[in-house]
């Protein structure tokens, strides 16, 4: 089957953010808590969330398409985590529109 | 020597007056939580004896006697509700002795990482070590007033097992996601107890769990003041504020507690709110009250970051924004 090039780079962005390799993150069924274990750069579930987050963020970035990722469980597989956020942004992108929410300095008091 | 010429009087619960030119026992003013602590040892020069002067004050008008409040209460009258909420108020306070002695060692290592490289950190680090003695005496009174209430009443007791289990200490992280991770844990259990008291009948058991969460909305408040130093100081980011408000009013987060479909299994620490057991006790919690815990998380981030956020779709937002790519 043919890798999609959204696939290709979720996982080269949430490698590079976990300070892991490709193969470290999605062979033999390595689950999050096992991710976050080995990665030098997490410790818990929040930095987990934030790597995700930033993996969100430069999607958005480079494909103009905002995935938000529902709360996994820690023994989920990546190979799920990656089928999720694949289908978070398939669907997405089907509806995506321009946001108008005010930015960060914006919102200070 | 400094003088306590500072005015200690933005209590984050809007208590107290503002107070005029104290006298040198400092016991001019109601005691407050300072709001502004990073201001008040940096611009106003506060020292720590005072900062701690200010706590024990506080905390000496704030106690109160479990053994009095119990003799208030009418055990044989209780009903099964509210037999079950004392149970599960009993265990769930367990957890918070191990949370206190732990942030008083995180705070006094971090005091002594940060002495050479910014004092300021590191006297906020050591005003929240020296505080936790405190916070760690009057969650004894929590546990120890519905434990003993428990027992009163023939609910099934707490084996050592279970406590054990429950003494277990969570793991370390950011002080700054560890202030603010306590000081959403205090704002779900006071919205957990404004609830009991509601449910409740016996007078005597309706001002346990008002006393209870009063204690705890004054212990958010001590969190919310030195997290809000911590980002003051410019050491600490925003971002790790709203990751832990995200991690709790996320679909099936945190604020879910023992409620969600699936809960996380740990054998490092327990979560109290994983572990309430609502079977005999659901009908205390009404379905605004997770509607007013997020309320409290986006108003206890503002307060932190200088950040309005309203919603927890809000609080995911300016944590992406924050978070960046």
């Amino acid at each position: 089957m043919e890798t999609r090039a959204i696939e290709t780079y979720i996982r080269s962005t949430f490698a590079e953010y976990a300070g892991l390799t490709e193969e470290e993150l999605f062979s033999n069924g390595v689950t999050l808590a096992e991710a976050v274990n080995r990665s030098p750069r997490m410790t818990n579930s929040i930095d987990l969330m934030e790597t995700f987050a930033r993996t969100s963020n430069a999607v958005r970035k480079d494909y103009g398409v905002r995935v938000r990722l529902p709360a996994l469980p820690l023994d989920t597989p990546m190979s799920g985590v990656l089928a999720t956020f694949l289908a978070e942004y398939d669907r997405e992108a089907g509806t995506a529109a321009p946001s108008a929410r005010p930015s960060v300095a914006e919102m200070a008091v | 020597m400094t003088t306590l010429a500072a005015e200690p009087t933005a209590a984050l619960a809007a208590t107290g007056p503002t107070a005029a030119a104290p006298d040198s026992a400092g016991t001019d003013h109601p005691p407050v939580v300072l709001a502004e602590l990073h201001d008040a040892l940096t611009r106003r020069g506060m020292s720590l004896v005072e900062i701690t002067w200010e706590q024990q004050r506080l905390h000496e008008a704030r106690r109160w006697s479990v053994v009095e409040m119990l003799d208030g209460i009418d055990v044989a009258r209780l009903t099964p509700l509210e037999r079950a909420m004392v149970w599960n108020a009993g265990r769930a306070e367990l957890t918070t002795k191990p949370g206190a002695d732990r942030l008083e060692r995180q705070a006094d290592a971090e005091c002594g990482r940060w002495q050479r490289s910014n004092p300021t950190v590191a006297a906020i680090m050591q005003a929240c070590g020296t505080w936790s003695r405190y916070w760690n005496e009057e969650e004894a009174h929590h546990e120890t007033a519905f434990n003993r209430l428990a027992a009163l009443t023939g609910m099934e007791a707490i084996p050592d097992e279970t406590f054990l289990e429950f003494r277990q200490v969570f793991p370390d992280d950011g002080m700054l996601r560890t202030l603010v991770l306590l000081a959403i844990s205090e704002i779900t259990a006071a919205v957990n107890y404004g609830q009991c008291r509601a449910a409740a009948t016996d007078p005597g058991l309706r001002a346990l769990f008002a006393q209870v969460a009063a204690d705890e909305i004054q212990h958010r408040n001590y969190f919310l003041s030195f997290a809000k130093a911590l980002v003051d100081s410019g050491e600490y980011q925003a971002k790790d504020a709203f990751a832990v408000a995200h991690l709790f009013l996320r679909e099936d987060g945190e604020l879910g507690g023992s409620a969600r479909e699936r809960v996380e299994s740990r054998d490092t620490h327990v979560n109290w709110w994983d572990r309430l057991d609502t079977a005999d006790s659901a009908a205390a919690f009404q379905p605004e009250a997770s509607g007013r815990k997020e309320q409290l998380v986006c108003g206890a981030l503002q307060k932190i970051t200088g950040l309005t956020v309203r919603t927890a779709a809000e609080v995911e937002d300016t944590w992406m924004d924050l978070v960046g790519a």
